[in-house]
């Protein structure tokens, strides 16, 4: 591809975001969509001021930090530990890579069916004798920690971040690895010196695909995170489809509120790749 | 239409459309787009100047106040239907919805009254009014919510009119300060019970589905729908438990109509009159009012019928099924759908932002 037409077909694959963006804006600055009556940052001015966007904000951002990390945690342990050519590493590479073929709804409902208050876990402590089994069970459906919504999400995710260190590591490792033990570096040095930089600068661009996924995540989060505070994505419906036709703006505003974190992610991407670059060059 | 209940998608698929095509040529295609969903469909539309998507639309009042807020409705074409003779034309819940003239803009397709839902294996004695529902709450802490969907909402409305003194309060266009010191009570009873309720009042089923989950898995002991016989057919579907039964309060209980409309931009709104004349048909009303098909109220008068079909008609009542007379004693209309909205926004804030 030569160089002049990469910016096209960059161009092209941000078309339709772009388009998005654009529409939103308008539709959130009273130019576009119903009732738009001329420009004004009224809509704007108001969601921006709610408390209930603010800690559905928070919530996103924290839930979906925690399964990001969670989940990147999972996969560079899966990665490391199982990396050799043994059956026993193929079969834990091949386990951790499984639940990629689960649909994020089906894994948000599986997990309502395994841990909710009156589900597979809290039946199998009523049969063995537990007369408030409800009681026992921890509550991680519609939970205001969102600790289900976080674990759900996490091993959602394994999977993609699981193959991406594979990758990462199969390619890139071995060589340089063995140069630093020829070397003399120790197993621990290898890691701190070597494996370590490789796998979390080949990570980082599906760790913040992951976090910008989850962050955006509708499917698991009507079914798994609390009724207060409302996530990002749920309150964006919410005031999309209000009863009250005034409040379609409302939602255009939260769109960009998400647009906007996706981007922050982005960037931060974008300038910590930039100083390794700068490092190595 | 709204696709989530199996029993009306076989009767729309299975028996709807199949005589459509036989007698009239019509292939009719359901897709899914329910309320909001709709008007949204329609408003990005109109937007992008483009041709319509659909022909008739399945709405409720809340939608149709959108729908003709925003100019998307074609009409009036609904009193022009020849089985038009047979609709109940002195039913108020069916001539207005939500308090306003549909004025030929929509035609009526079903009718149905809010219940509470029960397990009567677990409660043998249920309350009959809100004010017994309260004690019975408060008795039984964890064991009742509602839902933050459009029956939830309803739950709400009837919750309203009871503290109230009556949909009488509440009749008559929207009024600010009625609404203020109304909602206030309805805000203060659900405040003073919110410890009693499903856990502690700090989460709720975000639609009715999720609550018919919770009744049928023992969470809580009540759910509550829209449509007074949707027990019978959830019974029959094995979603409810077999004890299950509709319970009406005394205090008045909402009874709506759901219509069919057409979109201004519908490609073939002969076709669609076609269509709603022949949901409108005894034949249609009798299917549909049947509890193995979908138990859905007619909103023909059996008087104005053909004697054969009369007869047909009272003959047609479900076995565990609520009987007319009672239903008709403690039914209440709806009120201008300015009550649904502010009901809808404020126990957002009000109840739900305080919960946890």
């Amino acid at each position: 591809m030569s160089p002049r037409r990469i910016p096209i077909a960059a161009l092209l694959a941000a078309l339709p975001t772009l388009v998005g963006v654009g529409y939103a804006a308008g539709a959130a600055t009273g130019l576009i969509g119903f009732g738009a009556a001329g420009f004004s940052l009224r809509r704007v001015a108001s969601v921006l001021g709610e408390l209930t966007v603010w800690r559905g904000v928070a919530w996103t951002l924290t839930t979906a930090a925690a399964a990001t990390l969670l989940a990147t945690a999972g996969a560079v342990l899966v990665a490391t530990v199982f990396r050799g050519t043994a059956r026993g590493d193929r079969a834990a590479r091949a386990l951790a890579v499984l639940p990629l073929v689960v649909p994020h709804l089906v894994a948000a409902a599986v997990f309502v069916f395994l841990f909710g208050q009156s589900g597979f876990l809290a039946r199998a402590i009523h049969a063995a004798g537990v007369a408030d089994a409800q009681g026992v069970v921890p509550t991680l459906v519609y939970d205001p920690l969102g600790i289900g919504f976080i674990l759900a999400l996490a091993w959602k995710e394994l999977p993609f971040l699981s193959l991406l260190a594979f990758s990462v590591l199969s390619t890139r490792g071995p060589e340089l690895e063995e140069t630093a033990r020829s070397l003399g570096a120790d197993r621990r040095d290898v890691f701190r010196r070597v494996t370590w930089p490789i796998l979390w600068r080949g990570l980082l661009p599906g760790v913040v695909a992951v976090f910008a996924f989850v962050a955006g995540s509708y499917e698991a989060a009507i079914l798994l995170a609390p009724s207060e505070p409302v996530a990002l994505p749920l309150l964006t419906w919410e005031r999309y489809t209000d009863p009250d036709l005034a409040r379609r703006a409302d939602a255009f505003v939260l769109v960009l509120v998400g647009i906007g974190l996706a981007a922050i992610a982005v960037a931060v991407h974008e300038w910590a790749r930039a100083r390794w670059e700068r490092f190595e060059g | 239409m709204w696709r989530g209940d199996p029993s009306i998608n076989a009767y729309v698929d299975g028996w709807i459309a199949p005589r459509l095509l036989a007698r009239h040529g019509i292939t009719l295609r359901a897709v899914e787009g329910q309320g909001p969903e709709i008007v949204n469909q329609l408003l990005v539309e109109r937007d992008a100047r483009a041709r319509g998507s659909a022909d008739l639309i399945w709405i409720n009042g809340e939608t149709f106040h959108n729908l003709r807020e925003a100019q998307l409705l074609y009409g009036p074409w609904a009193q022009r239907l020849p089985n038009v003779v047979y609709v109940d034309s002195t039913a108020p819940t069916i001539q207005r919805d939500f308090e306003q003239p549909t004025a030929g803009y929509e035609s009526p397709w079903g009718a149905v009254q809010f219940a509470l839902i029960y397990d009567s294996l677990r409660i043998p004695r249920p309350p009959g009014t809100v004010a017994e529902l309260a004690r019975w709450i408060r008795a039984h802490p964890g064991r009742f919510t509602h839902d933050q969907g459009f029956t939830g909402v309803a739950f709400l409305k009837i919750l309203l009119y009871a503290l109230n003194g009556g949909v009488e309060t509440f009749q008559g266009g929207f009024d600010e300060s009625r609404y203020r010191r109304g909602s206030e009570r309805v805000w203060a009873w659900l405040d003073s019970l919110r410890p009693a309720l499903w856990r502690g009042g700090s989460a709720y089923p975000p639609g009715v589905a999720e609550l018919h989950r919770l009744f049928a898995n023992r969470e809580v002991d009540f759910s509550m729908s829209m449509n007074q016989n949707e027990v019978v057919t959830k019974v029959r579907q094995g979603i409810l438990p077999p004890a299950s039964r509709a319970l009406l309060l005394r205090d008045g209980t909402i009874a709506n109509s759901h219509y069919l409309g057409i979109p201004a931009n519908a490609p073939n709104p002969a076709g669609a009159m076609v269509v709603a004349n022949f949901l409108l048909s005894p034949e249609a009303q009798l299917e549909k009012l049947k509890p193995e098909v979908w138990a859905d109220g007619s909103v023909l008068a059996v008087e104005r019928l053909p004697p054969e079909w009369a007869t047909r008609f009272h003959g047609a009542t479900a076995a565990g099924a609520l009987s007319s007379d009672s239903l008709a004693k403690y039914a209440r209309p709806e009120v201008a759908p300015e009550y649904h909205e502010r009901l809808a926004a404020d126990w957002r804030t009000r109840i739900r932002a305080g919960g946890s």
